[in-house]
């Protein structure tokens, strides 16, 4: 849903939540709190400033916190201007990119390990080992950042077959890690090598039209 | 408005082409049309897709505002109804309960909030509130036409309840409740009944011993054969949901059934470390001086009471509401028993109603002397004397001092923050327990069944406490005599062929309200519909998408948003 907002044109997005603890609904905010982050990651691998998601807690009793955030965050991103224009993207790139999250963010991977977090933290994964806040993050920011850069040469792919080459000038990464994810993609069926253009080869999506949830 | 009878779901209606919406713009007065334009808001609305039908009304929530609505959905065959005026948590069962009247399914209906979140905080700029007016309604309106017929939920109540808490609202409560025939168990923290009240000399305004009131009550409620009393004994865990709550007590593994729950844990008053000088003995709290009266032994000659010490002060800004006329019932006291010079420094004199305003007249009378100080210029406390500087005068006066009371306000009991994650109920930024709705639902809590009564809530008088205890005690018999509860059918819907039966959602779930059930296609997650708050963590974390939200779908919340980025002409 934050990244519909972001899609829609939505230059920032504000989540308000209760303070930890009080939330109505037990630990939502907590759950909350873990996605909203996830989200911000993405957002960074994207180039996307992740300032243009905020999320501050308060209690319903204070409405003049609230205020103070609203007015703070309406300044911040009053600031930063449009989507795309601080960060230098291109509409064509942010709408790929935008994409990209949101079907990182509603794929199957990244919600599980988010819902899995708690359980990590707590209770430990079924060797009984309890993860530490900085694994924690260190597991998050890993699986997401392939999870991205996987979404992200789909969706350019989507648009148009393209090699290796012009890929990762479009997407920042360097050409031997895109290599390896293409390997990866062809191995998963979702991409293949539609032709040669003289030495470098050209990747397509897969005709099979498998998609990846 | 005791209609019980089911309608149908008023869905075949929505014949034709797409939904036929009506939007009713509340002007609500200077509420609402004080701080934006309504007509324009109504013109507005009447261009949305689907609308077909726009109303401005005075006063929508009033008998004859319902009526038109009930009226126009007849007349234009609407079949949602999208209503622009306050907040849902006051009139959003009074829009349903119209919707059901006139046919249509309560939960076509759409409220959007123009007052709270556009004329109220925006009042210093009319066009920016019309616009967010707009905004809103355009939001709503969206939602409103993915809206799906729902049925509510019905549930069975144990009669019985709990109350948590023995001091004098616990058991006023409690007493009340087995007046009315219903079980009650009763939990002390504890080894003996009474609270606070029971450390205290006399009850202001009337004057009777505390003793004897407060013993006299502990006595009733030990021998009502319909209440069960557990001392010593504390609240570890419940679970479960209005109706039935399985609660888990700390004396031994007994689980207590109850339908509904009272808290009434009370408060404490604030003990001075280090402030003023306390030192039990010539500086004492009003507390310690109850504790002196009682013994009777003791006897001062020259009396001090300070008010507001350590209240109403930067970081605890309320106002304590009992300590003025406690110190003025103690000045009468003392100016009678001990012959005792008398003086009360305060800041503000608060003795609401009329019987303390007579008890302050009483005690000038009496020769109580008074002298107001400013929170600037708090008094100067030294061995023999205290140097209060007076506002009224102008000038430092020199009291002399043998015993100096401090009046410390009550704060909240430090097992509230604990008790209050136990019962998922919130409590405000110092601690109390925070009500529903601070006038219109001031005993309830958000959360169904629960209740709260007396100084758990915020500072009371005795009188006040008792008044709360019945209150609380008569909104809970409305669930126990009904027997059955209507629970709101916001719950999450799991698609069984699409669950792959991993329990994610069953760890998450804060409500242990979706359970694996066994199937011929194996395990299933399943929401249990009753203990269900539609919180929708369960939906927002399966990863296979299996799980909806009613009344708050992908579909209804996606259609808000893009509604949200459609560009006002």
């Amino acid at each position: 849903m934050v990244m519909d907002a972001f899609i829609e044109g939505s230059d920032g997005v504000f989540v308000g939540a209760c303070k930890r603890g009080e939330c109505h609904y037990s630990s939502g905010n907590l759950y909350a709190e873990g996605k909203m982050d996830l989200t911000r990651r993405l957002m960074r691998l994207a180039g996307i400033n992740a300032g243009r998601l905020g999320m501050r807690m308060m209690s319903s009793a204070e409405g003049n916190k609230f205020t103070e955030f609203a007015t703070a965050f309406q300044a911040e991103i009053t600031e930063l201007g449009p989507l795309g224009r601080s960060e230098g993207i291109s509409k064509e790139d942010l709408a790929i990119k935008l994409e990209a999250c949101r079907r990182a963010l509603a794929g199957r991977k990244l919600r599980w390990v988010v819902g899995k977090v708690v359980e990590f933290k707590e209770k430990g994964n079924l060797y009984g080992e309890v993860f530490t806040e900085h694994e924690i993050g260190r597991l998050l920011e890993e699986t997401a950042m392939d999870e991205y850069r996987l979404r992200e040469i789909l969706e350019r792919l989507k648009v148009k077959p393209q090699s290796v080459k012009t890929l990762a000038s479009e997407t920042g990464t360097p050409a031997k890690v895109l290599l390896r994810q293409m390997a990866d993609l062809r191995k998963m069926g979702l991409a293949d090598i539609q032709e040669l253009d003289g030495d470098s080869a050209v990747w397509a999506l897969a005709g099979n039209g498998k998609t990846y949830e | 408005m005791s209609k019980r009878k089911k309608k149908g779901s008023g869905d075949s209606r929505a014949s034709g082409d797409g939904p036929r919406i009506g939007v009713f713009v509340c002007n609500c007065g200077t509420n609402i049309a004080g701080f934006m334009d309504t007509e324009d808001v109504a013109g507005y609305s009447a261009t949305l897709p689907n609308v077909v039908f726009v109303r401005e009304n005075l006063y929508s929530c009033s008998e004859a505002g319902v009526n038109d609505i009930k009226q126009a959905i007849i007349d234009n065959k609407l079949d949602r109804v999208v209503v622009a005026a306050c907040t849902p948590r006051t009139h959003e069962p009074t829009f349903r309960a119209a919707c059901k009247d006139a046919g249509l399914n309560p939960y076509h209906f759409e409220f959007v909030n123009i007052r709270e979140h556009c004329s109220w905080v925006h009042k210093e700029d009319r066009d920016l509130a019309t616009l967010k007016a707009r905004d809103l309604i355009r939001m709503g309106v969206a939602r409103s036409a993915y809206l799906e017929p729902m049925e509510p939920i019905i549930g069975n109540v144990v009669e019985r309840a709990l109350v948590v808490g023995g001091g004098i609202s616990g058991m006023t409560a409690a007493l009340e409740l087995a007046a009315r025939g219903f079980e009650v168990v009763l939990i002390e923290r504890q080894k003996h009944l009474g609270g606070l009240v029971k450390s205290l000399y006399e009850i202001y305004p009337w004057g009777e011993k505390a003793a004897d009131y407060i013993n006299g009550l502990a006595s009733r409620v030990e021998r009502n054969s319909k209440i069960r009393v557990l001392k010593a004994c504390e609240v570890t865990d419940v679970r479960g949901y209005v109706g039935k709550y399985e609660v888990t007590v700390s004396s031994g593994d007994e689980t207590v059934v109850a339908g509904i729950i009272v808290v009434a844990t009370g408060a404490r008053p604030l003990l001075p470390e280090g402030m003023f000088g306390h030192d039990s003995r010539r500086v004492i709290t009003m507390l310690e001086l109850e504790a002196m009266l009682l013994r009777s032994r003791s006897r001062r000659k020259k009396v001090v009471l300070m008010g507001c010490a350590g209240a109403r002060i930067p970081g605890r800004f309320y106002c304590s509401r009992i300590c003025c006329m406690t110190a003025i019932k103690n000045a009468i006291i003392m100016r009678k028993k001990w012959k005792a010079d008398v003086t009360v420094l305060y800041r503000d004199l608060m003795c609401y109603g009329v019987q303390n305003e007579t008890m302050l007249v009483d005690a000038k009378k009496a020769g109580v002397r008074f002298i107001n100080y400013s929170l600037e210029n708090p008094p100067v406390i030294e061995k023999d004397t205290v140097t209060v500087s007076s506002e009224i005068l102008g000038r430092d006066l020199k009291v002399p001092v043998d015993l100096l009371v401090l009046s410390t306000p009550l704060v909240p009991q430090d097992t509230n923050v604990a008790l209050s994650k136990i019962l998922k109920v919130p409590v405000d930024e110092y601690g109390f327990f925070l009500e529903a709705h601070v006038k219109l639902r001031p005993l309830d809590f958000a959360t169904d069944g629960i209740f709260v009564c007396g100084t758990a809530r915020w500072p009371a008088s005795i009188r006040e406490c008792l008044e709360q205890a019945i209150g609380a005690a008569s909104r809970a018999s409305t669930y126990l005599a009904r027997g059955e509860v209507e629970v709101e059918p916001i719950v999450s819907v799991i698609d069984e062929e699409e669950c792959r039966g991993c329990g994610l959602c069953v760890a998450l779930c804060p409500y242990g309200a979706i359970e694996l059930i066994d199937t011929e296609k194996g395990k299933k997650a399943r929401t249990i519909d009753v203990a269900c708050k539609g919180c929708g963590t369960c939906g927002a974390t399966c990863y296979r998408h299996a799980i909806r939200m009613k009344h708050y779908s992908d579909e209804q919340l996606g259609a808000q948003i893009r509604a949200a980025f459609v560009k006002d002409p």
